[in-house]
């Protein structure tokens, strides 16, 4: 096209009419809130990123839209002391590698800008990713790892509003005290656990509590993740028949591990689970009846719902997107979204320094929550005290019931499980 | 531990090299005949598996006999990977093994994509069978029938690839074809008709691994890459090409890692398996039954 001196002129004004029209949008641009997640989207854990996913997706949607829940971080529009920004969710793949999860944080604080990071389900990526967002200076949230030696390392911007399996373990331990004390035989316990960061942690506080508290422990198997067969190591579990088996499995393990052992005719006393796994509807899917009596740590519970009718609400927005209910890990998620969301809000800026500070700052009563918990407020190691676990035994056709602590409890634990 | 339970470790080690050889005799069958590597051998496997389940649920026929439909859908498959792409893949003028290696390799990573969108990633499983959850109680020693089926059609399928080799003109085809590709021709075999069978005949053979496997494992889109290892060093251990080496070392392989588990921590189980191959690579490079 060529053009004469007047249409030369006339665009110039043109550009320079919309030039502060692009400078508006940009701007209105920088009040979005861009937050990073890191999940596992693909390889053997794939369903749990997916269901991450639509959890922190329904989160988002409560805080961008106005929803009239007892939330914290649930009312009005988008983030209040941001002038009603959005949030916006750029989601990475870590695949279960502590080194890809590095990498795609590395690539979504770099490139994408976010101003936090939520994460990451396996404890062994949390590990890798919070010491990438601790160098960059702004805040890693672990929504679902649960290794206590995450929070022990001297992190400024980490935080974990959940319990560590510390505290979860510690729970088992206190409900199988209380079943002794009503009379019931429990001599001795078998670890049964993967050999990644999660696995292991979990045994060594397990060995740890069994021998403070006097279970003599019969059998203690470190097994190696995704094995294609575990019959040697259930022959193990079934020589010691521990009164609890108390195994420490992802998805793929814990399908084969309650395979093996019906094969190998073998019916544990009882099973006590520190989630992962177990607290998958996958699981239960495919080997639920065998597993009917079993019980398993918990950061959630539906249950629960009956006093805070809200979460039966957040229940149905999130099973309109994941066809399941909200579960152990996708409660973590959720909430964590709604934690950082609530910092972001009284930080009333998206920079890393003034975020981890309102975070450090940040005291949500339970009752504002969807999980059990007292509130939470995090200590200067970034870690939760508040986050009270809860027991839930499996009665079949997918439901769960809370039996431990008794405050929470709406029934009695059926133990042994095999009655 | 009690002998008992030795004995349990070594069945279940026999029953699952069994099925180990009978994964890995396919991958041993294409390597043998055309010198490729089939990366995508966990996924046909993983297709296999999924077309097991998904025929199951639909028709609701015991998974025992949907493994012929299985074993041919599968041949299909592997026929047509070859025609498709492998046959492309080897008129690379340079690099030729790279080139295969990148398109088998490519391969797998879209089979698996494709079969996580399309199937979920969520764990499936066959209930109700006729095997499944049975288990044979020999004097306390437990045999899931699922398996020892397994074993029994690893037997027969080896018998019959015997048979197969030895007395019909497509085995003699076959062995001719790799003995020289290029004489082949002179007699009037045609090369790429061979291939694509042979390509079809290792893909059943998996596929026949993949319908028994379906009824006692659990289904995944990564399912494949748990078994592809153990294939790979199966055929690795029983010399490239060769068919009866990978039965060999398919039970060696079951009853290494078995033991293995029970001697050291079990999340060194696989320990076993590598430090023995890396001990037959220092005698024989070519593996046990591999020509020198």
């Amino acid at each position: 096209m060529k053009m004469n001196r007047r249409q030369l002129l006339m665009s110039g004004v043109a550009a320079a009419a919309l030039a502060p029209m692009g400078r508006m949008a940009f701007a209105q641009a920088a009040t979005e809130v861009v937050i990073g997640v890191v999940y596992p989207m693909s390889g053997s854990n794939a369903q749990i990123g997916v269901d991450a996913k639509h959890a922190l997706e329904t989160a988002a949607d409560i805080i961008n839209a106005d929803y009239d829940l007892e939330l914290q971080g649930a009312k009005g529009a988008g983030i209040a002391g941001l002038g009603g920004a959005k949030i916006r969710l750029v989601f990475a793949d870590h695949q279960a590698d502590p080194q890809k999860g590095r990498a795609e944080a590395e690539r979504l604080i770099t490139q994408d800008k976010v101003c936090a990071i939520i994460g990451a389900f396996h404890s062994s990526v949390s590990a890798t990713v919070s010491a990438t967002t601790e160098r960059y200076g702004i805040p890693y949230i672990a929504a679902d790892s649960s290794s206590p030696s995450l929070h022990r390392r001297n992190l400024k911007f980490f935080f974990r509003a959940a319990a560590h399996d510390e505290m979860f373990s510690k729970a088992m331990f206190d409900f199988m005290d209380a079943q002794k004390k009503k009379g019931k035989k429990i001599d001795s316990v078998a670890l049964f656990h993967e050999d990644t960061i999660f696995g292991t942690d979990s045994s060594t506080v397990q060995q740890k509590l069994a021998a403070e508290r006097g279970y003599k422990i019969a059998a203690d198997i470190k097994y190696r993740a995704n094995s294609p067969s575990l019959t040697a190591e259930v022959q193990q579990l079934k020589s010691g028949d521990a009164d609890v088996l108390l195994p420490s499995s992802y998805t793929t393990d814990a399908i084969l591990l309650v395979k093996t052992m019906a094969e190998l005719g073998y019916k544990p006393k009882n099973i006590i689970a520190q989630a992962a796994g177990f607290s998958e509807k996958t699981v239960f899917d495919t080997v639920g009846d065998q597993l009917v009596g079993l019980i398993s740590r918990g950061s959630f519970s539906l249950d629960l719902a009956a006093k805070r009718p809200f979460i039966t609400k957040v229940n149905e927005l999130f099973k309109a997107r994941a066809g399941r209910d909200l579960n152990d890990n996708t409660s973590r998620q959720f909430t964590a979204l709604l934690i950082l969301a609530d910092a972001i809000d009284r930080a009333k800026s998206v920079d890393g320094e003034q975020i981890r500070a309102a975070l450090a700052a940040a005291d949500i009563p339970g009752e504002k929550t969807i999980m059990p918990w007292k509130r939470v407020k995090f200590g200067p190691d970034g870690q939760n005290e508040d986050a009270d676990p809860v027991l839930l035994q499996y009665v079949g056709e997918n439901k769960f019931t809370t039996i431990y602590p008794e405050i929470a409890a709406v029934a009695d634990a059926k133990w042994p499980m095999n009655a | 531990m009690s002998t008992e339970a030795l004995i349990q470790v070594i069945a279940s080690g026999l029953l699952m090299g069994l099925i180990y050889a009978l994964i890995a005799v396919g991958l041993s069958l294409i390597f043998g005949l055309m010198d490729v590597v089939n990366f995508a051998h966990g996924e046909f496997l993983m297709v296999a598996m999924y077309a097991t389940f998904g025929l199951w649920l639909v028709s609701g026929i015991d998974p025992v006999l949907l493994a012929p439909a299985v074993t041919a859908l599968l041949f299909v498959m592997g026929a047509l990977v070859y025609l498709g792409i492998v046959r492309y893949a080897m008129r690379a003028k340079a690099n030729i093994g790279m080139v295969q290696i990148f398109a088998t390799f490519g391969l797998a990573i879209l089979i698996q994509g494709l079969s996580q969108y399309f199937f979920t990633p969520d764990y499936r499983s066959i209930s109700n069978t006729w095997l499944g959850g049975h288990t044979l109680n020999v004097f306390g020693v437990y045999l899931p029938w699922p398996q020892i089926y397994g074993g029994v059609i690893s037997v027969l399928v080896f018998g019959g690839l015997y048979l197969l080799m030895s007395r019909t003109d497509f085995g003699r085809a076959l062995e001719a074809t790799r003995e020289d590709q290029g004489a082949v021709a002179l007699v009037g075999i045609d090369r790429n008709r061979v291939f694509a069978l042979g390509w079809g005949l290792g893909a059943a053979l998996v596929g026949i691994a993949g319908a028994v496997l379906a009824i006692f494992y659990y289904i995944h889109p990564q399912v494949g890459a748990t078994f592809a290892l153990i294939a790979y060093v199966t055929v690795a251990l029983g010399g490239f090409g060769s068919v009866f080496g990978a039965l060999v070392a398919g039970v060696i392989v079951g009853l290494v890692e078995a033991l293995t588990a029970v001697i050291l921590p079990s999340s060194l189980k696989a320990v076993g398996v590598y430090a023995l191959y890396l001990g037959v690579v220092f005698v024989r490079p070519s593996g046990l039954f591999g020509r020198l």
